[in-house]
């Protein structure tokens, strides 16, 4: 099976030890080291090699520093990155941030799930997305 | 010039004699007046008499004299020739010592340059202007200059009519436009606030809530077997409170945001609009086996997912006020009205909606109530809901330019009347209301 990799940058550190808790022990994912904020993004990314670089990457949108949108643009400007999936989710989404960041490339904006069930649901879709293009680039 | 006419008798002879008397006498009016003519000499029954035309000259007189605006005569060298009574008045100096004094010398001295150039415009042609002179009862007057040629010379004359009173309630707009203006930025400041406290005081709690909703379904899913039967009660009261508390927090964002930006107005079929809202209300449909009649509603101009919400709000205040001896019945029905009134006649301007429900009805002195922010009739352990819905309803009826009102029978049923304009862009143009 393949295994995505995964990179949650978040600065709630509750929402992380979560984010391990329910998904840290799903079969098809790895989890990689957590990132506070988006400059630990770019840190991450820049020490990673070219097969551990992530297939997805979660953004939540307010951190300090640079923030979700803020490391969304960054990536998808950068050239090197812009290829990764990025999701951002939020306790609050409105229309603005959803559209602010489709038109940057996001592949999709999504408010924090709450329960285990949830968790698990914004996961399937983080890989459901990412299916065609692996697809694409195995043929 | 002096013109002399025939023997005064006619003979009735010449079709062509009669045409060279017609032709002399127009030619006299014409001369009469352009002024070319004084006086004339008519050979009468009487011999010849003198008639000059003296008593049109005194009537232009008396009415310059009489006339409440003020006239000057003025010379090549801005002296004064002639002045009447009321301009005399108005620089409040007598009659006699008005003349033979320059013009300037009544003239403001801050617009005097302005004044020179009026003068010199209104020697080549006739215009107006306007200057302050030095009155004090009416500072402010327009000039109508004209330049006439008399015996005596060219000469220019001016008419001037008071502005002080117009000036002043200019004046007095352009303040109070001033003020209107300082108070909508208040306003607008103030209102910009108000947005954006219900924007943070409904965002920001929103962490800590989705935490307490986060540990409480988690204690939930992964220890509930160590809990007795009182703490499952209790956990489940949490849960159960956060979740309202974070639906409340969505309908008072949903609130605040209505009163922000522009609205977007498309046409609409209201039946589409209200066949895919149903869809969506299948499954609670069909377990309050209750029935929704629709009739024929007419296309209008609309912002769509604002007046979906209305729809929305209303029905399914329909379904969960049902009584529960019947089967909740739902009625929308609408018709074209010429005025914004229930009991308007018939016409193009307006739409009204209907939607009457067969439910548990609320005693009729609420009615007014209900569309106020919080207001609820019902205990919230019967009924759950925010008390925010028709408090949207109302709002975005009203920003459709629109009103909406109910009434309702205990017991019997309730029904809620929307009337909006079919279409906006008329609206914007007419500004009608």
């Amino acid at each position: 099976m393949v295994k995505r990799r995964i990179l949650l940058a978040d600065d709630d550190a509750e929402d992380r030890v979560i984010f391990h808790e329910y998904l840290g022990d799903r079969a098809d994912i790895t989890l990689l080291p957590f990132a506070e904020n988006g400059v630990e993004v770019f840190n991450f990314l820049e020490t990673a090699e070219g097969d551990n670089l992530p297939d997805i990457i979660i953004l939540d949108q307010n951190m300090p520093k640079m923030n979700g949108r803020q490391t969304l643009e960054q990536l998808k400007t950068s050239g090197k990155y812009a290829g990764i999936s990025v999701f951002v989710y939020s306790t609050y989404i409105d229309k603005t941030l959803v559209e602010y960041c489709k038109n940057l490339g996001a592949a999709s904006v999504v408010t924090k799930p709450i329960t285990r069930n949830e968790y698990h649901a914004l996961m399937d879709n983080c890989i459901k997305f990412l299916k065609p293009a692996t697809e694409v680039v195995s043929a | 010039m002096l013109f002399i006419f025939g023997n005064g008798t006619l003979q009735p002879v010449l079709v062509a004699a009669l045409q060279l008397a017609m032709d002399e006498a127009n030619e006299t009016i014409k001369a009469i007046r352009t002024g070319q003519v004084e006086a004339m000499v008519v050979n009468g029954e009487n011999g010849h008499e003198l008639y000059t035309l003296k008593t049109t000259d005194q009537i232009y007189r008396v009415f310059i004299e009489k006339m409440t605006e003020g006239a000057v005569t003025l010379n090549s060298d801005g002296i004064i020739l002639y002045n009447n009574t009321h301009f005399a008045d108005m620089v409040n100096l007598p009659l006699s010592q008005v003349i033979g004094m320059p013009i300037e010398q009544f003239i403001q001295e801050k617009g005097k340059e302005q004044f020179y150039q009026l003068l010199e415009r209104g020697w080549k042609n006739d215009c107006r202007g306007e200057v302050e002179i030095v009155s004090e009862q009416y500072p402010c007057v327009q000039l109508s200059l004209a330049t006439l040629n008399l015996d005596q010379g060219f000469s220019l004359s001016i008419i001037l009519t008071d502005r002080t009173e117009q000036k002043d309630n200019q004046q007095q707009l352009r303040l109070k436009n001033e003020e209107l203006e300082k108070m909508n930025y208040a306003l607008d400041l103030s209102n910009n606030d108000l947005q954006q406290f219900a924007s943070v005081a409904s965002h920001e709690p929103q962490e800590p809530l989705r935490k307490v909703q986060i540990f409480a379904t988690m204690l939930q899913e992964e220890e509930e077997i160590n809990f007795s039967a009182h703490a499952k009660e209790y956990l489940n009261k949490i849960i159960g409170s956060s979740k309202r508390m974070k639906q409340l927090i969505t309908d008072i964002l949903n609130y605040s945001r209505l009163s922000a930006g522009e609205n977007v107005f498309e046409r609409t079929n209201l039946n589409e609009l209200l066949k895919e809202l149903l869809t969506d209300y299948e499954i609670l449909i069909k377990d309050k086996n209750a029935n929704i009649y629709i009739s024929r509603l007419p296309e209008i101009e609309v912002n769509k997912g604002q007046i979906r919400q209305v729809f929305q709000n209303i029905i399914s205040n329909a379904l969960k006020f049902s009584r529960a001896d019947e089967a909740p019945a739902v009625l929308i029905t609408a018709r074209k009205l010429e005025l914004k009134e229930i009991d308007s006649p018939q016409g193009d301007n307006f739409c009204l909606i209907s939607i009457k429900d067969n439910g548990i009805g609320f005693d009729k002195k609420y009615a007014n109530n209900i569309f106020s922010l919080f207001e609820k009739l019902n205990a919230k352990d019967k009924y759950e809901g925010t008390g925010i819905g028709l408090a949207i309803a109302k709002k975005i009826v009203e920003k459709h330019h629109g009103i909406i009102s109910a009434k309702s029978e205990e017991g019997v049923g309730s029904e809620f009347v929307f009337i909006v304009p079919i279409s906006q862009k008329r609206i914007d143009d007419y500004r009608l209301w």
